[in-house]
């Protein structure tokens, strides 16, 4: 593989690396793993010390899992609910099947409006769709306008963290990228600058561009209201100024009424930022007549949620509020960084709910990117058990291996084969113990460590040493102690 | 619109979860768990210092005043913003519209009016102490949304009858679910580069609350606090007693 290759971050799980793989990027740079681990730890700093002062913090998971869960169950009549509000307070509604159907649907929508350019608010269902390289593909120009999004869409970066997702980006490579592409010469690497740069070049876009492409963190069955959190006031300015705004969300952001943001409100900030609340929310209920965009569209996205709602191990997936708490919290993802999980959404969400997308058949290696420590659950605010689902999502893709005829003669099976023979029996056992010894020894350092194996051995010392066998094995040394007592 | 798909996420939705009918639904619904905090314990007084502070922490700048003192208040701090220009939703107290300013009142302002303004003055919904957070409902005294997003500078007048301890409290309150509302949490930030909070990205950068104590507990220490620094900020003592303050319900 060459190094252009080897460098290239692909976040396309059909054609991304290998989670291993993947992780070799950052793991071989210093500076990627600085800017990652710094960011993290702010960020983990501020979240403990503001859920620690919230008394009620189990209380509002528990409430949240199950407001959760309760719309999960009966999401058919929530999203029927939705729809029918939102169109009787003026929006249109749209159903996306898949991820094309959806960028075609708002492909159509631009064109009726003769759109040539968008503004769009940080939109991760937009990502995993992979709307902005199919827009521009089809002649138009995307803006987008959140801080991070711009770092990465003029650095031609690629996002690592669902809400901080230009986090591996230090202020230095920042200034650098916002100099040559803002033809700004003069700019310095503080952040103050570098923010006001920014704030500049959106401007006249926001005050021009007619169209605004946008997400949802709740969509409201009771009222037909879509709710938007953000820091910037970017998306403040997208669902206000334009003429025509399209919604894209998933089609598990519904909640049943506006009271349960009540519960939502109080956990997303502090799980994903470590702030009381987020700067700016913003709640609107289809197009309202002299205030904001006077066509609304809405398009649900299903893409693989209706068959991950129909396994119920794996449900509780689709309760996530896209937080990121899991991911700050992963001791894996602390070392890896975002890109090595080869998906727009990284982490311990990223690995269950990237190869349920993916309907099993791409990213098998992500359910085992991860120790099982069970962090990622104790921090998560609707209390998904990632562990859980990490434990059924491996066990599909041993099957799926299992399957495969051409792994019976895989080195890793045939081994696995093998010791299953010679584990079963006591004396066979302590015949390849024997043999064994013989055969460690010759890799067995003088340190008494065993630090690389060759052949399927070299799995597990590429990333760690094993310890040399022992010159007595507990059950020699317990014959000894026995006939000695006699 | 597509139905076939429609009907097509519908169906495996359904198939997924099984039906159950509206009246089961709402019956579970109203069964969830539901053990937080709903009503704060804190006293009146406590309850608004925090406000004050958590507002404070996310760099906005708060100004107590008595109601009496309110359009004295509401002078101050236009004049100590250095700004001349602001626009004002159309619902705003005329006699909030201090003298001496260019007022451009939001009958139909556009985009571009607006954005030449530097500042503006709203009334609010609600306070929010736990949060610091102010919820607007867009009423006519508190304007288009448009309004308090491209002005750089935001002055907003909040009761202290308005403001609550907890968020389910600020719930309790809507007498109706809200068409449009937003919540802000101190001025406009990101902290997008290195974890470096910056205060400013596109909304306001600066957010001036002037809390008005309409419930009696500090009119007394605040007025003789007033009273000295409004005599040095303004020469107007011609003010009326109680200056009316709107109400969104």
């Amino acid at each position: 593989m060459s190094s252009v290759d080897s460098n290239r971050v692909v976040l396309d799980p059909r054609f991304a690396p290998p989670f291993p793989q993947g992780a070799l990027l950052v793991l071989r740079n210093p500076q990627l793993r600085k800017n990652v681990a710094h960011a993290i730890d702010v960020i983990q700093t501020k979240r403990d010390k503001l859920v620690a002062e919230k008394t009620d913090w189990q209380a509002l998971r528990t409430a949240a899992s199950a407001v959760r869960e309760h719309v999960l169950a009966n999401l058919g009549e929530y999203l029927v609910q939705f729809e029918e509000r939102c169109t009787a307070a003026g929006g249109i509604v749209h159903w996306a099947a898949d991820a094309a159907e959806a960028r075609s649907v708002i492909l159509d929508l631009l064109r009726q409006e003769n759109a040539n350019e968008v503004i769009k608010i940080k939109t991760m269902t937009s990502a995993e769709i992979q709307l902005n390289p199919f827009l521009e593909t089809n002649g138009i120009n995307v803006f987008e306008t959140d801080l991070a999004e711009i770092i990465l869409q003029l650095g031609e970066e690629e996002p690592s963290h669902i809400v901080v997702p230009a986090l591996h980006v230090n202020r230095s490579q920042v200034r650098e990228i916002f100099a040559r592409r803002m033809g700004l010469k003069n700019l310095s690497d503080d952040p103050q600058e570098l923010t006001n740069a920014a704030r500049k070049y959106l401007r006249q876009k926001f005050l021009t561009i007619p169209t605004a492409i946008g997400g949802a963190n709740s969509l409201i069955a009771e009222t037909g209201s879509v709710a938007v959190v953000e820091s910037e006031g970017n998306g403040r300015m997208c669902l206000t100024l334009p003429r025509t705004l399209i919604t894209l969300a998933g089609i598990e952001k519904v909640i049943p009424r506006f009271q349960d943001l009540e519960v939502m409100l109080q956990l997303l900030a502090r799980s994903a930022t470590g702030e009381r609340m987020n700067p700016y929310t913003s709640l609107w209920t289809g197009v309202l007549p002299g205030d904001g965009p006077q066509k609304f569209h809405v398009v649900l996205l299903d893409n693989g949620r209706s068959s991950i709602l129909a396994k119920p191990k794996q449900r509780q997936t689709l309760k996530c509020i896209r937080c990121a708490a899991c991911m700050n919290a992963c001791p894996v993802y602390r070392q890896t960084g975002g890109h090595a999980y080869g998906s727009v959404y990284p982490g311990p969400i990223g690995a269950i709910l990237t190869p349920q997308l993916m309907n099993m058949e791409h990213a098998q290696s992500l359910p085992f990117a991860s120790s099982l420590c069970g962090a990622c659950y104790e921090v998560c605010p609707v209390k998904i058990n990632i562990p859980e689902v990490l434990l059924e999502l491996r066990s599909q893709v041993v099957n799926q291996e299992r399957e495969q005829a051409s792994r019976i003669f895989d080195p890793l099976y045939l081994g696995l084969r093998i010791a299953n023979f010679l584990f079963s029996s006591a004396g066979r056992f302590h015949t390849a113990q024997g043999l064994g010894r013989i055969g460690a020894h010759l890799f067995t350092r003088k340190d008494g460590w065993i630090h690389s194996l060759p052949g399927v051995g070299a799995k597990w010392t590429q990333t760690r040493d094993l310890r040399g066998l022992p010159p007595q094995y507990f059950h020699e040394w317990w014959a000894a102690r026995r006939k000695e007592a006699k | 619109m597509n139905t076939s798909s429609r009907q097509r996420i519908l169906e495996r939705v359904r198939s997924a979860t099984g039906a159950a009918a509206p009246a089961r639904i709402a019956e579970t619904y109203a069964a969830l768990p539901r053990d937080y905090i709903r009503q704060g314990a804190m006293t009146r007084e406590a309850c608004l210092g925090r406000m004050i502070e958590r507002l404070r922490e996310y760099d906005a700048e708060v100004v107590e005043t008595a109601p009496e003192q309110l359009l004295t208040a509401i002078g101050a701090q236009l004049e100590a913003s250095g700004k001349r220009v602001f626009v004002a939703p159309e619902g705003l107290p005329g006699e909030w519209l201090i003298p001496g300013f260019d007022w451009k009142v939001d009958r139909g302002l556009t985009t571009a009016e607006i954005e030449a303004a530097e500042g503006v003055v709203t009334a609010a919904f609600c306070g929010i102490a736990d949060s610091g957070t102010i919820a607007l409902h867009h009423s006519p005294a508190e304007g288009r949304r448009v309004l308090t997003l491209l002005p750089d500078w935001h002055l907003c007048i909040l009761r202290a009858s308005q403001v609550v301890e907890t968020l389910p409290e600020y719930f309790s309150r809507c007498p109706k679910p809200p068409a449009l509302a937003t919540y802000i949490s101190g001025p406009s930030a990101t902290a997008d580069i290195e974890m470096t909070r910056i205060k400013g990205v596109h909304g306001p950068r600066f957010l001036h609350v002037l809390l008005v104590h309409d419930e009696g507990i500090f009119r007394v220490a605040i007025r003789q606090g007033l009273d000295s620094e409004s005599a040095r900020l303004t020469e107007r003592d011609d003010l009326p007693a109680l200056p009316g303050t709107p109400d969104e319900l």
